[in-house]
């Protein structure tokens, strides 16, 4: 038994990760507190932050603006790659642009993004842009990947188009798009912090360039922190609201 | 609509392989049509031409336009994501009103004894199961002819056999044309009007078996049955002997 050590199989990320806090408590005692902050004043000031209201008053900006982005990423994404993946005039077409999408420096998106449609909207911009190549790119590889056995007997049976779409195409590419979402709602908070902190005045990303300017590197742990929090809520929430809808046949 | 499928001169050649040539034959309407003969010979090919699935490289297909066509697929060709009942309701959706599409699905999965597994999704069936679950959506699938690919290939001997003596009851309830490939020489013989033993690639009638025999006199162990079992057997067995010479 590998793990024969441990009481529960449970336990064993939570002693990893008690070794990593007691090794950052112990760095933490060589340096500044501006240069790495020890745990505690970590949590004291997570707790400040959530006591005083700033936290939420500012995340959720940060948070509506990630979901806005993120959503109309699946919206446009999700039928744009069935287009490509089913399409090869639409494939030629567009694939390239895709790939230019997909390879274009974030950076280059935040810049432009300020100086064509106003500050206030670049977050949400940059989220969709960096999110919508991997919904795309996704969704054309469960259609590439479709049974074509299954569209011969849909042939024979004379199902009609429209539902050859929804029952056959959809089922099969669902499993590929929700890695694609899983993927996109990774980068969308990452995005999101970051075109905060060059483009707004609220916001996580906003709060952390605060921060790094008053020298508060407790306060960007704690964003910090947070942000990864979010990302793991909504990863564990997107694969179990998955799970109950597909374990009967994958 | 014409009462005969015709192949006239048929010629199909997949990728290098040259499957059928000049390749002829008939289907009356509402008889049973059986063909056997070695694996590759080109059986899976006539059906596929007889669907529509393929079209022939020359030669002329006649009297399948317009048919509605049921195909029972070597694979059970399932929906995974759809319950046993949901696979049946699927392709009945399009051309049978909702109240006789209930009737038929309990009808046809309580003949193939799969009633009770209507709520089931496939994965939870033995391959067995998938198969008549096919037949099922095949024969409830309102049809001209019906085309099956070996479809009791995974299936054990004494199921097999039930299930050709069912199929022929069916037959009786709705006789539409059917062409039914096997490798089976008996389900050939239990079933068929008519049985075609076909040569290897490219693939030629070798023998025609007229069997007028009601369907519940025929027994395997009776004339004339047994004769010509033995002399398809040997005739079948003559055209491996071109495939393995040194035996």
């Amino acid at each position: 038994m590998k793990n024969s050590i441990f009481p529960t199989r449970g336990l064993t990320p939570l002693f990893g990760l008690a070794v990593f806090i007691a090794f950052w408590q112990l760095i933490s005692g060589f340096y500044s507190h501006v240069i790495i902050p020890s745990p505690a004043e970590v949590a004291h000031t997570l707790w400040a932050l959530v006591v005083s209201g700033v936290f939420w008053e500012q995340s959720r900006h940060s948070i509506l603006r990630g979901l806005l982005g993120f959503c109309l990423a699946v919206a446009a994404g999700t039928p744009l790659g069935l287009l490509i993946g089913l399409n090869s005039v639409a494939a030629s077409l567009l694939r390239p642009l895709v790939v230019v999408l997909q390879v274009t420096p974030l950076i280059s998106w935040l810049l432009l993004a300020m100086i064509w449609i106003g500050f206030s909207r670049v977050p949400v911009f940059v989220v969709f842009v960096t999110t919508v190549p991997l919904i795309v790119i996704n969704t054309i590889q469960g259609v590439k990947s479709i049974d074509r056995q299954l569209l011969q007997m849909a042939q024979i049976y004379r199902i009609s188009k429209p539902r050859v779409i929804r029952e056959i195409y959809l089922p099969q590419v669902a499993p590929y798009l929700l890695a694609g979402v899983s993927n996109a709602l990774g980068v969308t908070w990452k995005a999101v912090a970051m075109a905060e902190f060059l483009s707004v005045q609220q916001g996580i990303g906003a709060s952390m360039a605060v921060a790094r300017i008053n020298l508060e590197t407790a306060a960007l742990f704690a964003w910090t922190l947070f942000l990864i929090g979010l990302g793991l809520v909504t990863d564990r929430l997107l694969v179990s609201l998955t799970n109950r809808k597909l374990k009967h046949w994958m | 609509m014409t009462a005969v499928i015709r192949f006239e001169n048929v010629h199909k050649t997949l990728g290098q392989t040259r499957v059928l040539e000049g390749f002829s034959l008939q289907a009356k309407k509402g008889e049973i049509l059986c063909l056997v003969g070695p694996s590759g010979c080109g059986k899976t090919t006539i059906l596929q031409l007889l669907a529509g699935l393929e079209q022939p490289d020359a030669g002329r297909i006649t009297g399948t336009k317009g048919l509605k066509v049921s195909y029972v697929f070597q694979e059970p060709r399932l929906l995974l994501w759809k319950t046993v009942a949901g696979n049946m309701d699927f392709v009945l959706r399009d051309s049978v009103s909702p109240a006789r599409r209930q009737e038929l699905i309990a009808k046809y999965l309580r003949l193939m004894g799969l009633y009770e597994y209507r709520d089931n999704y496939p994965k939870a069936l033995s391959g067995g199961m998938m198969q008549r679950l096919a037949l099922c959506r095949a024969l409830a699938f309102p049809h001209d002819l019906l085309l099956l690919d070996e479809p009791f290939k995974s299936l054990d001997m004494p199921l097999r056999l039930g299930l050709v003596r069912q199929l022929a009851q069916m037959w009786r309830g709705n006789p539409s044309t059917m062409v039914f490939v096997t490798h089976d020489l008996m389900e050939a013989l239990l079933l068929g009007h008519r049985v075609l033993v076909l040569s290897a690639r490219p693939a030629a009638i070798l023998d025609t078996v007229d069997l007028d025999l009601p369907f519940e006199q025929r027994n395997i162990s009776r004339e004339p049955l047994p004769s010509h079992y033995g002399r398809m057997l040997s005739l079948l067995e003559a055209e491996s002997m071109k495939f393995l010479p040194n035996l």
